[in-house]
């Protein structure tokens, strides 16, 4: 068994009041008894911790302030996404983070994988192997033997048993979750919609950093009531002939609400997310009969991220997304040097053609020194739509 | 009386105004940008108010350019990738591909019925823009206005980096190796069209092509651009002013 980190970290200090907060906020959960595991990706089986009684959290830093940091080890020409995490993870600036007791990774993309090497000097961490097919048997079995190995990696970290029933009851919790979070997002639907996307955005984003399974779902039921009774009274934030953008590309939040800005400033309104952050992790519901292990791995697996060749399953939900929110253009969001989206992004492009669906392709970083260049290209996309 | 309608593009090197009568160009202006794009377009209103004798009374302006933001004067902003194909389409009907190398950007339109079909612009990055260009000529102890005399034998050496900065470096020992002034000068505007010709092979070119931009009247830029596209390209004595146009037609 791991012993659990409890104390602060030495230059909490330092750090500003909202820091602080933020810290303490997780020290609470720590002193209580609960351990932390933090997850960088869609495709860790959140199940298992839920089962085990832990507390997860998403670590894909979303500010450039340790990227600075992270550059003395990793190279400037990555993406910012992994090199904030990481910068995080060496200054001790983020409470989840620092006060993780087990750190979960994927063998995803290139650059992540080399870096979990190096975090592994500092944290405790656990890599999956995840196959890059979703739909051999051998990737199949592969992907659920690594599931199940990181069920027993849990169980020994923490002193727990995982037993079928408790994956079960987690199965069942996390499917209800997604069912709201897509209740939710479903509403911008409605034409116009009820909210605009900086707002969904929020939602979605901040969802991840709800840790208490019963407040986070009812929390999610009065925002979907709220929404529905304002819409139903008359309130409308978006107009009507507003151009409805469907976002897609890498995982969004934090200084990226940039391009949820610039493109909702310029007259159009998001309705729908296709990314992590979104619909790719909410639209299915995880089969909840037969063998648990094998259902989560299943499950999982399927996620439709450009790092999986090929990758039909991000093709369908995006063309299904397109039609159902009755999409006007499609604005892509790649983080720079993010290569397996910024490939697949000319796939994007013929696929949506052929649809006769617009589409912009928006490189960015985590700086905000090119608001005016995306604001510019953004702009004129919905100018011309 | 004649509808007037007044567009006002200010760039990062220039601001350029233009005036329309009865949708026919009336009045034009350009100054330079400087340090204050609000004050200088409103200089440009002002000179082409005066040009027709008139108040701003009346008359609808719109801004474009990465200045527009600031200019609190007009009745519109639009960007200037959609003003500059409303202009090209005016200077050249049916137009279907606009270049534009401008001060801080170059951008490649593809418009059809003088409507934004798709666009690139290039990144964060001076690459085949006219700031390039400047740092250039600058480097080589020439004035902007006497480059294109450096291109009219149409000699050329090589230039092997695309970036501003490294390109500066790299004219500077062309130059130490003895390489004459004229030859550099040819590979500068090789490795401007190379650029822009990178963004245009991501949507496609087609004829008829208008340049825009304040290098459109550079007769060397233009022949390398036709020998690299294998299409005419055309120039119009207004090419600059696209963008202003396009705004002034949409005021």
């Amino acid at each position: 068994m791991i012993e659990m980190k409890r104390e602060l970290p030495q230059v909490f200090e330092s750090f500003a009041e909202a820091r602080k907060n933020g810290f303490l906020a997780v020290k609470k959960i720590k002193d209580s008894g609960k351990g932390v595991v933090g997850q960088f990706c869609t495709y860790t089986p959140l199940e298992i911790f839920m089962a085990a009684g832990l507390v997860s959290v998403s670590l894909c830093s979303t500010s450039d302030e340790t990227i600075p940091d992270a550059e003395k080890e990793l190279p400037g020409n990555l993406c910012p996404l992994i090199k904030s995490s990481y910068g995080f993870a060496v200054t001790d600036k983020c409470p989840y983070m620092y006060f993780a007791d087990l750190v979960v990774g994927e063998t995803t993309c290139d650059g992540k994988v080399k870096m979990y090497e190096l975090l592994a000097k500092k944290k405790n961490l656990h890599v999956l192997q995840l196959p890059r097919n979703q739909f051999t048997p051998e990737s199949k079995a592969l992907w659920r033997s690594e599931v199940l190995r990181l069920k027993e990696r849990v169980e020994k970290d923490f002193g727990v048993t995982i037993t079928d029933e408790m994956l079960r009851d987690a199965i069942q919790k996390r499917n209800e979750e997604r069912r709201l979070l897509k209740e939710l997002y479903e509403l911008s639907t409605l034409c116009p919609p009820p909210i605009t996307g900086l707002r969904q955005l929020q939602i979605l984003f901040g969802s991840q950093f709800k840790f208490d399974w019963r407040e986070k779902t009812e929390e999610i039921q009065n925002a979907i009531h709220n929404i529905k009774a304002a819409y139903e009274a008359g309130e409308r934030p978006v107009s009507e002939g507003a151009p409805r953008i469907l976002i897609t590309g890498c995982p969004m939040g934090g200084v990226t609400e940039k391009v949820v800005k610039v493109i909702e400033e310029a007259g159009a309104v998001v309705v729908a997310y296709e990314n992590c952050t979104g619909a790719k992790q909410m639209d299915r519901q995880c089969p909840e009969e037969g063998d648990p292990i094998t259902n989560i791995a299943d499950h999982y697996l399927q996620i439709g991220c450009s790092i999986m060749t090929p990758n039909p399953n991000r093709f369908e939900l995006l063309g299904r997304l397109c039609e159902q929110f009755k999409v006007d253009g499609v604005v892509e969001m790649t983080l720079q040097a993010c290569h397996t989206y910024a490939v697949e992004s000319s796939t994007v492009k013929t696929f949506l053609k052929e649809r006769n669906i617009p589409y912009l392709q928006l490189e960015t970083d985590y700086s905000t020194a090119d608001i005016g260049q995306l604001s510019t290209r953004a702009g004129a996309f919905v100018e011309m739509l | 009386m004649e509808q007037i309608t007044i567009g006002i593009d200010c760039g990062s090197a220039a601001c350029k105004g233009i005036l329309l009568k009865g949708g026919r160009i009336a009045a034009s202006c350009v100054k330079p940008t400087g340090w204050n794009p609000k004050e200088t377009a409103r200089t440009v209103l002002e000179d082409l108010l005066q040009q027709e004798n008139r108040t701003d009374e009346g008359i609808r302006v719109a801004a474009t350019g990465y200045g527009r933001v600031g200019i609190d004067f007009a009745h519109k902003k639009i960007t200037e990738i959609t003003c500059h194909a409303a202009g090209a389409d005016y200077l050249l009907p049916e137009v279907r591909t606009i270049i534009d190398i401008g001060g801080q950007d170059s951008k490649v339109i593809s418009v059809e019925n003088g409507k934004v079909v798709s666009f690139q612009m290039n990144d964060k990055c001076a690459a085949g823009t006219g700031r390039f260009l400047e740092m250039s000529a600058h480097r080589m102890g020439v004035d902007l206005s006497d480059f294109p005399k450096l291109l009219e034998e149409g000699k050329c050496c090589s230039l092997s980096s695309m970036c501003a900065v490294f390109a500066d470096s790299e004219i500077v020992s062309l130059l130490a190796a003895g390489k004459s002034r004229e030859e550099i000068a040819g590979g500068i505007i090789q490795s401007v069209v190379t650029r822009v010709m990178a963004l245009a092979g991501r949507i496609g070119i087609e004829s008829p092509i208008l340049l825009t931009g304040g290098l459109a009247q550079f007769e060397g830029l233009r022949n390398v651009l036709e020998q690299q596209t294998g299409c005419p390209v055309n120039v119009s004595h207004y090419s600059r002013y696209a963008g202003a146009i396009g705004a002034a037609l949409k005021a």
